[in-house]
């Protein structure tokens, strides 16, 4: 494609693309969110037990009427839906914001992959999945934490400070909780790459 | 606005071509064509479900790791909490062998979730395709 600015129409084109894809990525990311969330819950109520499920049931604090019953399950089920949609769109959205000046580049290799003869086959950039990802998952990590702290639970919740393992400096405070939002940026920007990586791979030599 | 109104705004050689067409033109298209192509274009399914069983075995085979090189006390149980996890992965425990076994699940799940990203993503493509191929036809612009 050259490198002259798109015009109305292609713009508009690409806009309704991009909402397109959205609803897309919201229906996936909701199913996956729902069933996710209702098999785990099912799955320790099938196992049974004096306590069934206490760590899972902690949900509760962020989902409201959620527990670990067959009503609470599918509670949880509309909530990982509803959930799930949300960070679905919210991510190809980011992640089309984020490639909105190298989306033209992603056509090159539509273009490509057409004059092989073959089904054109979408690339994922690994720099705009990890911008998206990572910003999704710190402000989502963010604002749990500082949900605990303004209820006033901060101090107690022994089992979210255990993600302190895995990203230096978080506690359940508000300073814990912008040092673990850069954590979980910098660990989603790199699975991210290792998943763009490993994606594009496939795809090219899967197309040849 | 709606993607079947505006795709009046690209060429009409695009909206002519059947779904099997449009995955294998020979013609070189203008920006226009590209963009509606980009628009509907698929994701690889083996891609996505690979790369993702890749991601998911990886994040946990991590996760146990960092419990297991923490200096822990002989005495005291390491990663309790993550040790839960074989409520869901039969044989998982937070050890070297237990990671490696949770890597081959996790890698199992992941691939599931890559693969219905994917073919979710392929399919409402395709449907919305159709119907805008057949609103356009039915409105004889094609």
């Amino acid at each position: 494609m050259d490198g002259a600015p798109l015009n109305r129409a292609e713009l508009q084109l690409l806009k309704v693309a991009v909402r397109m894809n959205m609803i897309v990525m919201a229906i996936a990311f909701g199913l996956l969110g729902g069933t996710i969330l209702w098999l785990s819950t099912v799955i320790l109520l099938v196992r049974g037990g004096q306590v069934v499920g206490p760590h899972l049931s902690l949900l509760s604090v962020f989902l409201p009427g959620y527990s670990v019953t067959w009503s609470g399950a599918w509670i949880g089920l509309a909530w990982g839906v509803a959930l799930g949609a949300l960070s679905g769109a919210i991510l190809y959205w980011s992640y089309a914001s984020t490639l909105r000046e190298r989306l033209t580049g992603r056509l090159l290799d539509v273009r490509d992959a057409a004059s092989e003869l073959s089904p054109p086959t979408v690339l994922i950039s690994g720099n705009a999945l990890g911008v998206a990802l990572g910003l999704l998952l710190a402000v989502q990590l963010f604002f749990t934490t500082n949900w605990l702290v303004v209820r006033g639970t901060g101090e107690s919740s022994t089992n979210a400070a255990l993600l302190g393992h895995y990203l230096p400096g978080y506690t359940v405070s508000f300073f814990g909780s912008v040092l673990g939002a850069i954590g979980v940026f910098v660990l989603a920007f790199v699975f991210s790459h290792v998943l763009a990586w490993i994606y594009n791979f496939i795809a090219r030599n899967s197309t040849r | 606005m709606k993607v079947s109104d505006s795709i009046s705004a690209v060429p009409a050689t695009t909206i002519r071509m059947g779904q099997s067409t449009i995955a294998h033109a020979r013609f070189s298209p203008d920006r226009g064509d590209l963009i509606a192509r980009a628009a509907f274009a698929r994701l690889g399914v083996v891609a996505l479900a690979v790369a993702m069983g890749c991601v998911f075995a990886l994040g946990l085979w991590f996760a146990t790791a960092v419990l297991l090189m923490k200096d822990t006390p002989s005495s005291v149980p390491v990663g309790p909490h993550l040790a839960l996890l074989s409520n869901f992965l039969p044989g998982y425990s937070v050890s070297w062998s237990g990671s490696l076994l949770g890597a081959f699940y996790a890698f199992m799940i992941g691939c599931g979730f890559g693969a219905i990203v994917a073919a979710v993503w392929n399919v409402a493509h395709h449907i919305y395709f159709v119907i805008a191929t057949a609103r356009r036809s039915f409105a004889g612009d094609v």
